[in-house]
């Protein structure tokens, strides 16, 4: 996960980073596929993110990428990103180990098979950094990338770390709020290159240091 | 689940929602070969309000309405919301098409006039049923759901124009909000973990049943909680320091948009603020002082922005920050007076700022100037905009008697009953402010001598755009008169977030 991650974050190329973020969604897919099988109702998750993840917003990105495929160069370049990466993932590895309470006693009321037993409950942590991570990792992408598509790969991976973390903090989430989470994540995706391709037509660039019309 | 005794099912609340979601869709679908799709919109929004009224009768008579199980629940809080967003969404959208129609005209913008206007009104209206939909939620993930979703159908109508700046900010708009509200997103999902471990299940996404054990939250679980829920419901609410997405989509929209935002939606995220965060109040103090100072601190940082812009539209979206920061005092005192005052400054911040906007909207219309240092002696050729302009901005400044001195004044009354007369003292200073930025821009607007750069020609706004403001600039009049025509609703309202106070240690008890 955090090395898809890092790829999608750091390749390029943006067909590169999408083919990246392909491979990161079908992850989810699998691990929630996994899982299932102490938890049937992910399989629902699983299929899912195989729509809203894998599928649908690699298809709009590859779509936007027609024209040109190269990224613009980011404010932070790779020395520096892979060090920070590293920070987080270790950040969050303490944060989640340290406060376990916190969110395990959130998950263990689900009364989920696969939640109870300490060796259960260490999954869930661990299940937890990962996300946090890639949230993170999704946050740092939006904030030093200079593409606008580039951007629009970092909320992507935000959401992919959300729906994780949701698996260990609420598994037993009804379907249609899932369905609405995941939905809205498309809508925006799609909405987002759908402008991105009108400010390309304008400005002749996604590279939003060139989005300065509008000061303070 | 067992039904209250003042619960009652009705079809009313999915109503609401879906006469303008089912409008707009059929707008989307058929809207390119009709040449009446102003005439259903406005059709839409009339039949809308007519249902939120009657939800809102149905409510202050003591009943809570629910549907769809207790998936939507109207209470009086509810049911002031629903009126409000109903009311103002109905006064933009006859407002809309004789300005629509002149700006797509003149901003040549691509595609033709016809899909462009389609689009247009089917987002339109299905903004107006997200936030319809967000104020009666009573499951807290499809609360956070509706609240994107309103983000979502207000995106295009951000960048409606086209041009580098609408697009620049429908980008900032979409992207800042969408990773701000992930942030609420972590919050109730927090919330609802920690609550379904008690009430099992699917029970512990119904916010009515979460507050019956809020209390027994974990101290760590609530900070973590509410920090999420202020962050990300904040960031979509305008408050400092989240809000650099609204100065830019407040200003670029198209104005019946503006007003809209600004008027009506700032709320919705103040509402699901309100609705998730006074959970922890009873117990946990420290949210409530964290919110009043967040609030302090908004109310003067827009005030100090909104000084500096010499754009009319940027400057009024910067003040609308502002107002934010009075609602959210109000709220952040935490007393039944202080959230009876927030709640007040809500209905006359709606009714005051989308009067402002449309105002500024008519003097674009009629002179194509939208910078301050490029207006001057309006006041004779439009006179009602100049009436109206000016009415917005006094009841904005908390001048008597005006529905904003109202608001204010329980606001201040409230502060200095909770002893927190810091905040009183920078609140009063700021509405100095206010005074100074909104009253210095109608006297630039109205008054001295019109610049060259003004076509002779320049005249009144049309009767239908007249209209919606005469009947804005008069609820606020009347309301600043006639205060107590307002009093039931909003202590009812107030009253129904304070529950969450006073039930939780009897309900805690019982169980």
């Amino acid at each position: 996960m955090i090395l898809t991650s890092f790829a999608a974050v750091e390749a390029g190329n943006l067909r590169h980073a999408t083919v990246a973020y392909i491979f990161q969604a079908l992850l989810i897919c699998g691990l929630l596929t996994v899982y299932s099988v102490e938890n049937s109702a992910l399989l629902y998750w699983a299929g899912t993110a195989l729509v809203t993840k894998a599928l649908l917003p690699p298809v709009f990105l590859w779509r936007a990428t027609a024209q040109s495929q190269q990224e613009t160069k980011p404010l932070i370049g790779f020395g520096p990103s892979s060090v920070l990466a590293i920070l987080i993932l270790i950040l969050m590895y303490v944060f989640t180990h340290k406060h376990a309470g916190l969110f395990v006693q959130a998950a263990e009321g689900s009364s989920t098979p696969y939640e109870i037993g300490e060796g259960l409950i260490s999954l869930a942590e661990t299940n937890l950094a990962v996300a946090f991570t890639v949230f993170t990792l999704g946050i740092y992408a939006i904030l030093t990338r200079r593409d606008a598509i580039k951007t629009v790969i970092g909320l992507c991976l935000l959401e992919n770390g959300v729906h994780l973390s949701l698996v260990s903090l609420a598994p037993t989430m009804r379907e249609t709020a899932l369905a609405g989470i995941a939905t809205e994540v498309v809508i925006t995706v799609w909405l987002l290159l759908y402008i991105i391709g009108g400010i390309r037509d304008r400005f002749g660039t996604t590279d939003t240091s060139q989005l300065s019309e509008l000061h303070w | 689940m067992p039904v209250k005794p003042s619960e009652i099912h009705s079809l009313l609340p999915a109503l609401v929602v879906f006469v303008p979601a089912g409008a707009g869709i059929l707008i989307f679908l058929v809207g390119r070969w009709l040449w009446t799709r102003a005439a259903i919109a406005q059709l839409a929004a009339a039949a809308t309000l007519g249902i939120a009224v009657a939800i809102g009768l149905a409510v202050m008579n003591g009943q809570v309405l629910i549907c769809f199980g207790h998936q939507f629940r109207v209470d009086e809080l509810s049911a002031l919301l629903l009126v409000l967003v109903a009311g103002v969404s109905f006064i933009a959208i006859v407002y809309c098409p004789v300005y629509m129609r002149k700006l797509v005209r003149e901003a040549g913008i691509p595609s033709t006039t016809r899909g462009r206007l389609t689009a247009f009104y089917g987002w339109l209206l299905l903004f107006v049923a997200t936030m319809l939909w967000a104020c009666m939620s009573n499951n807290i993930i499809m609360l956070y759901v509706a609240v994107e979703a309103s983000t979502i159908a207000s995106g295009l109508l951000v960048a409606f124009s086209w041009d580098k700046r609408a697009l620049e900010a429908g980008y900032k708009y979409l992207m800042l909000l969408t990773v701000g509200i992930t942030f609420a997103l972590f919050g109730c999902v927090l919330v609802y973990a920690t609550g379904s471990s008690v009430l099992g299940g699917s029970k512990g996404m119904l916010i009515s049943e979460l507050r019956r054990i809020a209390a027994s939250f974990p101290s760590t679980t609530v900070a973590l909680a509410s920090a999420f829920l202020i962050v990300g419901f904040g960031t979509k609410a305008g408050v400092a320091p989240f809000h650099p997405w609204l100065p830019d989509a407040h200003a670029e929209a198209p104005t019946p948009v503006s007003a809209l935002l600004s008027g009506v939606m700032l709320k919705v995220a103040i509402y699901a603020m309100v609705r998730t965060v006074t959970l922890f109040y009873p117990n946990f103090p420290p949210v409530a002082a964290f919110i009043l100072a967040l609030g302090v601190f908004t109310m003067i940082l827009g005030d100090l922005m909104a000084l500096a812009q010499d754009d009319l539209k940027r400057m009024l979206a910067y003040s609308s920050v502002s107002q934010m920061g009075y609602v959210l005092m109000g709220i952040g005192l935490g007393t039944n007076l202080g959230i009876y005052a927030g709640l007040f400054h809500i209905i006359n911040h709606a009714l005051a700022k989308s009067l402002l906007f449309l105002a500024a909207g008519a003097v674009m219309y009629s002179t194509g100037a939208r910078m301050l240092s490029e207006m001057g002696g309006l006041a004779k050729k439009m006179p009602i905009t100049s009436f109206c302009f000016f009415v917005g901005a006094l009841a904005l400044s908390g001048m008597p008697p005006l529905n904003g001195f109202q608001s204010k004044l329980a606001l201040f009354v409230a502060g200095a009953q909770a002893g927190a007369w810091w905040a009183v003292v920078l609140g009063i200073g700021t509405s100095l402010i206010t005074l100074v930025v909104l009253v210095r821009a109608a006297k630039n607007i109205f008054w001295g001598k019109m610049p060259e750069s003004i076509p002779e020609s320049a005249r009144e706004a049309p009767a239908r755009m007249c209209l919606a403001m005469l009947v804005l600039a008069v609820l606020c009049l009347a309301i600043g008169i006639y205060p107590q025509s307002v009093y039931s609703p909003l202590s009812k309202a107030a009253k129904s977030v304070q529950t969450i106070v006073t039930d939780t240690p009897n309900a805690l008890a019982k169980r």
